[in-house]
């Protein structure tokens, strides 16, 4: 399966929508050019091209072992290149993966990173006290930072990077480890504060909801290389390449007259006069929903949220399918 | 049983009564420990951060070599530091034989490895993901070496205690290089030493307990310092909690 993808069934107004964001984007702060990075004798990264722009919130997608962390870290110039080069017009500052602070004040803990970051020491105090705001964490101020939640620690961890005001921003992960509710929670707080004109953002993130949130831009990562770049509606509803969508939850595969056509399970509804015939092969429960494995009468295997009760293993069912993207064989 | 009675009796005596003699030694024991102390951290503290912090070729071999200075016999360390200042010997223009700077010296070298090898452990034990976030966002080397120390503070006070106990008690070293010079080079230690070589027990006593007593409040007055400001303290047993 190659060639370029086209898309089934109605352009849904969101890609629209999204389409608009992509102009948001000023000149490249940051220039990557053929990033190549070897661990250990193999390539991690396999000759990654990216530019980060000012105004724009970047979010790189991928699977576990992709190389995303090692791309953030090859931007943040912290890793030797074996090839390729990185232009960067402004200064940087990355936050890891880890929420490690240092054991004393969570005032202290920003005004520790002003001081690193060269920021005049009559400034600081102002500048964390405001950092620390905007991430709603003033009132955790005078506490100690080794008596901190993990959602309180990820906020003082965002603090500082944001208080330093960077020209890049690279963040690996801001919501790692944390539960869903206090995630979302964090989530909500930096949507608006990650966007800002004078600054490019770049972030790895966990899953496409995440991406969708927040970002201007969605660049996957498949095994050290780059295989979508685009605004997010674009990327998650229309992927490149087959890997791609399969990573982005096109899990279902449809055979036909000189393709395949990828949906995911919101793609396929049970509808007694569709047009295809399947057999229920497996059932889940899903929240509020069960989600269903067929088998179609021809190639392929689709799935599907159906509502509770839904039917059952061996039942037979006719299905619609709407969207999805075609790979040509 | 009775000498020993005498012993304490006189040691309070000579404690309590101002005895001249007794402070000089005591300022002499004070002058050996705080400065083998200084030199051994100047020495030790950037040896220590670089095992701890860096990640360098030799890193390793220096580490082991920290370690193994940990059980230095003082009396070869000693023996070797007199050889080396004696008159004649190659560092004997430095005039340092017999003298407080020269059991200073050998003091430290018996000391360094302690501090270099504490603080090594210690920095070891911070996290690293906070040196590579303060290095993400700009942090000099001396910064970076600041927030090693005071993140590995408890450890590496812990060294000095440790440091500063060996060169108040130690007696090898201090002999061969001070020569146990009474009113010049004798410390506390090497004074007990000397007064019971001499038949003297009630004084080698005295010398004894003011030495003891002098660990005891150095050593408590910084471990206090150690924990200043520690929230471990201040954990209390949940209310209503028992033990079934």
């Amino acid at each position: 399966m190659s060639g370029p993808p086209d898309v089934d069934g109605p352009k849904s107004p969101d890609i629209e929508d999204f389409s608009a964001r992509q102009h948001r984007g000023g000149r490249g702060v940051l220039e990557a050019r053929g990033l190549t990075v070897r661990r250990g004798g193999a390539e991690v990264l396999r000759g990654v091209d990216l530019e980060l722009r000012r105004g724009e919130v970047t979010a790189i997608l991928g699977p576990n072992g992709a190389g995303k962390s090692t791309l953030l870290a090859a931007l943040a110039g912290l890793l030797p290149l074996a090839g390729g080069d990185l232009e960067c017009h402004g200064r940087l500052a990355s936050a890891g993966q880890v929420a490690a602070l240092a054991q004393r004040s969570v005032r202290a803990n920003v005004e520790l990173a002003l001081a690193w970051w060269g920021v005049p020491r009559g400034e600081r105090r102002e500048r964390a006290t405001r950092a620390l705001a905007a991430l709603g964490a003033e009132e955790l101020a005078g506490r100690r930072a080794t008596a901190l939640s993990g959602g309180e620690a990820r906020r003082v961890h965002l603090a500082r990077v944001l208080a330093v005001e960077p020209d890049v921003m690279l963040l690996d992960e801001p919501f790692a480890g944390l539960d869903p509710s206090v995630r979302s929670e964090l989530l909500y707080a930096v949507v608006d504060l990650l966007r800002d004109p004078r600054r490019a953002t770049c972030l790895v993130v966990h899953d496409r909801a995440e991406a969708w949130a927040l970002a201007d831009r969605v660049v996957v990562l498949l095994d050290g290389r780059v295989v979508a770049d685009g605004v997010p509606g674009e990327v998650l509803e229309r992927p490149p390449t087959p890997e791609a969508a399969r990573f982005l939850g096109f899990d279902g595969e449809l055979a036909d007259a000189g393709g395949t056509l990828m949906l995911r399970p919101g793609h396929v509804a049970l509808d007694p006069a569709g047009p295809i015939a399947a057999r229920v092969a497996r059932r889940v429960l899903v929240e509020d929903a069960v989600r269903l494995e067929l088998d179609p009468a021809g190639d392929g295997r689709l799935f599907c949220n159906a509502p509770l009760p839904g039917p059952e293993v061996g039942a037979e069912v006719r299905l619609r399918t709407a969207g999805g993207v075609r790979f040509s064989d | 049983m009775n000498f020993i009675w005498d012993g304490v009796k006189q040691a309070f005596e000579l404690i309590f009564e101002g005895n001249d003699e007794v402070f000089d030694v005591l300022g002499v024991t004070l002058h050996v420990a705080v400065g083998a102390t200084l030199l051994a951290l100047f020495v030790g503290l950037p040896l220590g951060l670089a095992c701890g912090l860096g990640r360098f070729h030799g890193r390793r071999v220096l580490l082991a070599l920290l370690n193994a200075g940990l059980g230095l016999p003082p009396v070869v360390v000693g023996l070797i530091v007199a050889l080396f200042l004696f008159r004649g010997a190659p560092l004997g223009g430095l005039e340092l034989i017999y003298t407080i700077n020269g059991i200073i010296l050998a003091q430290a070298i018996l000391a360094f490895p302690i501090v270099g090898a504490f603080t090594a452990t210690a920095v070891d034990a911070v996290p690293r993901a906070l040196f590579d976030q303060a290095r993400a966002l700009g942090a000099s080397r001396a910064q970076l070496a600041t927030l090693a120390l005071r993140e590995a503070r408890v450890g590496v006070i812990g060294a000095t205690i440790a440091a500063f106990g060996s060169a108040l008690s130690e007696v090898g070293a201090v002999v061969l290089v001070g020569g146990n010079i009474h009113g010049q080079t004798q410390t506390l230690a090497t004074a007990v030493l000397a007064e019971v070589s001499a038949g003297q027990y009630g004084t080698a006593i005295a010398f004894g307990l003011i030495l003891l007593g002098l660990v005891l409040i150095c050593g408590g007055a910084m471990t206090l310092f150690q924990y200043a400001g520690d929230e471990r303290d201040e954990r209390r047993f949940l209310p209503g909690w028992r033990a079934s």
